[in-house]
């Protein structure tokens, strides 16, 4: 019982207070490219605690969708969070969840993202519907061949099951087919989290915007919680990343409270590598045609789809 | 060809048609002309002589000559030639001929023309209105010298009409006036088939403040603060622009000094402003890195022009007759080390984003303005020499510093965002290159000619190689040294129609890239 409470806590607390930091870090390693001090690692707790405080302006055209859109989106990512578990030596009692409810809890997420963005009849979000719509079917099926690999590999579907398998494979990377389910998911999370070369966080130009074309209509505390629902689906993703490819429970000798506090020291220390690995990657490209992203789509797919073949040839 | 030789070759093929020689300079032929005559005159000029219409512009000479009149200049760009016709249209009447049908750049002169002085041109394809939105009475014309320029006509209330693309699947994001970013106002209307565009229709004059009717009756002096402040990137080449023209109608010549600090000046605010075109592009495909570092420079650029003239914007540096202060004596040295320092820094960054093939393959072949385009419509600066044609004014009507100094027209051909990225990297090299061989080899001397009176009525073009490309100016002096007519003509009054041209068929998320890659001026075209 005890376990479960401390699960709750970690998955969505932890979560959630770690969340606005890898924003953070990855602007900063952006604004060290450009030879700017940049704004402060903590830039984005200061602005959604000041979104919080400001109320929100909603068109009157708009109907109940923009307006509970947040908080389902809010939901869907903190009930994602809860599936991916940020440290397997915290048992939780029932299964939380097989990595097809994670895929469409989140898919769940974005459809009304995308309805909300319909509903104000605005320009620039019926532009960002559609470009979302296409991004995410064409990433769909790399995150769906991806995970479901090392399920096969780990004979699970649950996501408890397959990590707590992954802790136990020595260094994964220099394995064939999971390099190349690492290469598969990190290209899905740069599109999922629209991070450039799919989408440029920081535009001011709304021609050419994806995720921010969605949230342009949100003000105040509605904009906040899109903005922090999008900051812990990065992070679930970015676990989901490290945890499997990068596992490190096994290496703790120790076990109890102790053994807990410094696997999620550990696994913040992976973050920050999955972060500056997010951020090299956004400094040294540049934003892709709106149509040349199929092809990292397919990129992606391709990669997934290899491992998958080769855990067939040559088993996992 | 000499202007002498244009105008007997003409007086050959269309000797009945040609009233009288009005004025000549050097480089100016001015022609009156049967205004009913003009259509076939302004073709064969077009076409077989192969003269682009590089300004148009009525005045209300009824004052004079109890007639409105309308200019038509044509550039030969080879020999530096500019050839004006000029009609006179009976106040009665108020009708004119539209070239739009022959010479396709002169569509949006005539509408602008209809706008502001209620001249109609009868068979013009599209005489829709320009200048004035639906909150401007028909029936008011401003350009008329009748109008006063205290008057405040009431609001009108009238809808604008957009090209329609009517289809199944078809339609229409309105963007703008106001933006996103802090950038002018513009209303752009596309019309789109999912993503690809079909039409663009872009809807300016938003910023259109009356500068032309404003500096009619002020002094010369005067009116150059005003040339300084038409367009904020372009303050220096506009008031030079201005300078020449007034000095050319003085007849004066101004001191060999004064015309290489000139250089000096306008090749930094070339410098400057291609920096910020080069920044601008990185930063609209999200290359943040490179972007910064363009910033970067064109900060030192800016810093330069503070040290030389404590203004970063380039004001206050010319007078009429020459530049206020011997702005360069004393700094030579500070200034050579500092555009060395920004040519090595500049090298570094062209070798970097010139390796990475994600920047490479957004820029090339997207916003393909065709030569045939870029020529009909009269697109100049880089756009054009993107395009592959060679226009210049630095080259084809140069100053006597430009014909000493020696630089090449950067030439591409494919006309999309690469090569006016590529006209612009050339242009930064060149634009060091130049001001450094300016410094050297400058001479002492005096740095101005003072002007007393300047004899009213006359008229002549000054013309400039702005940053955004060919800046053509035409003064008509009023009694007692004022302006009796300023005709402004900004390289992006030329290129906003290309620019729209340029996108169709391109991706809507494209469309910030091409904007940026013409860098056209809102204020310089609304004036």
């Amino acid at each position: 019982m005890s376990d479960m409470i401390l699960y709750f806590i970690v998955q969505t607390g932890f979560v959630i207070l770690a969340a606005p930091l890898v924003n953070g870090i990855i602007k900063k390693i952006k604004a060290l490219s450009q030879k700017r001090t940049g704004a402060p690692v903590l830039q984005m707790y200061y602005d959604l605690f000041k979104l919080f405080k400001k109320t929100s302006v909603v068109s009157d055209v708009s109907s109940w969708i923009f307006r509970v859109t947040p908080y389902i989106v809010f939901a869907t990512a903190v009930a994602a969070a809860m599936i991916v578990p940020v440290t397997t030596l915290i048992k939780p009692v029932w299964n939380t969840g097989d990595v097809i409810l994670l895929v469409y809890i989140l898919a769940l997420g974005r459809f009304f993202m995308m309805l909300a963005a319909l509903d104000t009849g605005s320009t620039f979000g019926g532009m960002g519907a559609s470009r979302e719509a296409m991004i995410s079917a064409l990433i769909e099926p790399s995150i769906l061949v991806s995970l479901i690999t090392v399920g096969l590999i780990a004979k699970s579907t649950a996501v408890f099951p397959i990590m707590t398998f992954m802790q136990t494979v020595q260094n994964p990377l220099i394995h064939p087919v999971y390099l190349m389910i690492f290469c598969a998911l990190l290209i899905v999370i740069i599109a999922e989290t629209s991070r450039i070369p799919v989408d440029d966080p920081s535009t001011h130009l709304e021609l050419t915007m994806v995720h921010e074309a969605m949230l342009l209509e949100y003000s105040g505390r509605s904009l906040a919680l899109m903005e922090l629902a999008a900051a812990i689906k990065q992070l679930v993703f970015i676990t989901l990343l490290v945890n499997l490819f990068l596992p490190h429970d096994q290496l703790i000798g120790i076990h109890g409270i102790a053994a807990i506090g410094i696997s999620l020291l550990i696994y913040l220390a992976k973050v920050f590598i999955a972060a500056l690995l997010i951020g090299i990657v956004e400094v040294n490209t540049v934003k892709l045609r709106l149509f040349s992203i199929p092809n990292l789509a397919a990129l992606s797919f391709i990669l997934s789809f290899i491992g998958f073949l080769q855990f067939f040839a040559f088993g996992g | 060809m000499t202007a002498i030789e244009i105008n007997k070759k003409l007086i050959e093929n269309f000797g009945d048609d040609i009233i009288k020689t009005v004025k000549a300079y050097e480089n100016e032929l001015y022609l009156e002309i049967k205004p009913d005559r003009i259509r076939e005159l302004s073709g064969y000029i077009n076409h077989e002589m192969g003269y682009p219409l590089v300004s148009m512009f009525a005045n209300d000479e009824t004052s004079l000559i109890g007639k409105y009149a309308v200019y038509y200049a044509f550039a030969d760009r080879v020999s530096g030639i500019l050839l004006i016709l000029k009609i006179g249209i009976e106040p009665e009447q108020m009708t004119f001929e539209s070239i739009a049908g022959k010479v396709h750049a002169a569509a949006r002169y005539e509408r602008e023309i209809k706008d502001l002085f209620g001249l109609n041109p009868v068979g013009h394809p599209n005489a829709k209105r320009l200048v004035f939105h639906g909150n401007w009475p028909r029936e008011t014309f401003p350009l008329r010298k009748a109008y006063d320029l205290k008057h405040r006509p009431d609001f009108a209330k009238e809808k604008i009409n957009f090209s329609k693309v009517i289809s199944a699947g078809v339609f229409e994001i309105p963007v703008g006036p106001v933006h996103a970013g802090i950038i002018e106002p513009g209303h752009f209307r596309f019309s789109v088939a999912g993503e690809p565009i079909i039409n663009l229709e872009a809807q300016l004059y938003f910023v259109h403040k009356g500068i032309e009717k404003l500096c009619e009756g002020e002094s010369l002096e005067k009116c150059l603060f005003v040339a300084e402040r038409i367009s904020g990137d372009e303050s220096f080449t506009n008031a030079y622009a201005y300078c020449q023209a007034i000095e050319k109608i003085a007849g004066l010549k101004i001191p060999e000094r004064a015309e290489y600090i000139r250089v000096v000046f306008a090749e930094l605010e070339r410098l400057t402003s291609h920096l910020g075109d080069l920044g601008g592009i990185c930063t609209d495909v999200a290359y943040g890195f490179a972007a910064s570092q363009f910033k970067m420079m064109r900060g030192w650029a800016y810093g330069i022009a503070d040290e030389l003239c404590g203004m970063r914007f380039l004001r206050g540096v010319n007078r009429l007759g020459g530049v206020r202060k011997d702005f360069v004596a004393g700094k030579e040295a500070s200034l050579i080390r500092q555009l060395k320092k920004i040519r090595s820094e500049f090298e570094e960054t062209e070798v970097i984003i010139k390796a990475n093939s994600f920047f490479i393959d957004r820029v090339e072949n997207t916003g393909i303005l065709s030569a045939q385009i870029a020529a009909d419509l009269n697109a100049v600066g880089p756009p054009a020499r993107a395009a592959g044609i060679r226009s210049d004014v630095r080259k084809s009507f140069p100053n006597r510093v430009y014909r000493q100094l020696s630089f090449a027209i950067p030439e591409h051909h494919n006309g999309d965002v690469n090569c006016r990225m590529n006209v612009k990297i050339e242009e930064c090299y060149q634009a060091i290159d130049l001001m450094l061989a300016a410094i050297d080899s400058m001479p002492a001397g005096r740095i101005r000619e003072s002007i007393t009176t300047v004899a009213p009525y006359q008229f002549a073009f000054g013309m400039t190689e702005a940053p955004r490309g060919e800046n053509i100016h035409w003064v008509m002096t009023g009694e007692n040294n004022t302006i009796f007519r300023y005709k402004i003509r900004t390289p992006s009054f030329c290129n906003w129609p290309a620019l729209c041209h340029a996108v169709k068929g391109n991706l809507v998320p494209d469309f910030p890239l091409i904007n940026k890659s013409f860098n056209l001026s809102y204020a310089g075209n609304d004036l």
